[in-house]
């Protein structure tokens, strides 16, 4: 796929997403209905479980193409690595922000050491090490096979987050669509759940084709002023 | 009197006892501190507000970020 096939992909990726989200944040406001015990506040996880998602597959994505690129040494998959490890971060945020908002209506605290929050957190910051990591050596080829060792240490996380609250005693909801008897949530809300998913992700793999392009066109730029100094 | 007469007459005498004592309980609920029983839907609604405004601004902020990043290689690029 060639780079101008790749930023027209994801522009249109991302206009869809945009609207697609508009779209799902009229749902919530508009059409979902409100959850009897925690009220309008229940709303908080159409934005808060689809960024979790996002996150999850950003980071899983980063992990998978560093891996590959350890390999295979090609630097395509390092500049989608850092791509997907960006979105990552992006989402996470949401997610980090989103949850306290909902957790001092829910719990009546907006931060609490249980441990899906904990570990959570700690993605987080093993992937803000990611990009420390790239940018600490004078090496940069040294910096990329480092942070790609990084970016898998931290995906190794994400199955623990998804564990956690069924392993250990949490504060934290546990799973109400990706469990073994179905999902257990209203149609409506499931509906609206899905949606934002959707959303989430295509928005997502948009905004990651534009950030790869990004990163094609930062390599293309090296390559001429290492051409021209010689 | 008959069956019916007896029943009305059962009936309004309940209907003027317990009457004085939902009117009572009607103003009880509208004192401050029975709020607490009602439904507070309307309790949460800025931090809704501020989760989706947060969502969607962090989001806007990578597209700007991103879109300015090409723009300024691709100028670098066609000088």
């Amino acid at each position: 796929m060639s780079s101008k096939k790749i930023l027209l992909t994801g522009t249109v990726l991302a206009m869809i997403g945009l609207i697609w989200l508009g779209a799902v944040y009229w749902m919530s406001f508009f059409w979902v209905s409100t959850e009897v015990t925690q009220g309008i506040a229940q709303r908080i996880m159409y934005v808060h479980v689809p960024a979790a998602w996002t996150s999850f597959l950003a980071f899983g994505l980063a992990a998978l193409f560093s891996a590959v690129y350890l390999w295979l040494r090609d630097e395509r998959l390092d500049r989608a690595a850092v791509s997907a490890a960006e979105g990552g971060m992006v989402f996470a945020t949401i997610m980090l922000t989103t949850g306290p908002l909902w957790g001092k209506i829910a719990w009546g605290t907006y931060w609490t050491w249980e441990p899906r929050l904990t570990l959570t957190l700690l993605l987080w910051f093993i992937f803000l090490g990611y990009f420390l990591v790239r940018s600490s050596t004078e090496n940069p080829e040294k910096g990329k096979r480092h942070a790609a060792v990084v970016a898998i240490v931290g995906a190794l996380d994400i199955p623990f987050i998804h564990l956690s609250v069924i392993w250990f005693r949490s504060l934290h909801p546990e799973p109400v669509v990706i469990k073994a008897e179905g999902p257990t949530l209203p149609g409506d809300m499931l509906t609206t759940l899905l949606m934002s998913l959707g959303a989430f992700t295509v928005l997502f793999l948009g905004l990651f084709l534009l950030r790869y392009s990004l990163e094609n066109l930062r390599s293309e730029l090296d390559t001429r002023s290492r051409h021209a100094s010689v | 009197m008959n069956r019916n007469q007896i029943l009305c007459s059962l009936v309004t005498g309940i209907s003027f006892l317990i009457g004085p004592i939902m009117l009572s309980a009607q103003e009880i609920s509208e004192l401050p501190g029975a709020q607490l029983a009602t439904q507070g839907l309307g309790r949460p609604y800025w931090h809704v507000f501020i989760a989706y405004a947060i969502a969607i601004g962090i989001v806007f902020f990578w597209v700007v970020s991103i879109g300015r990043r090409l723009s300024q290689i691709e100028k670098k690029i066609g000088n």
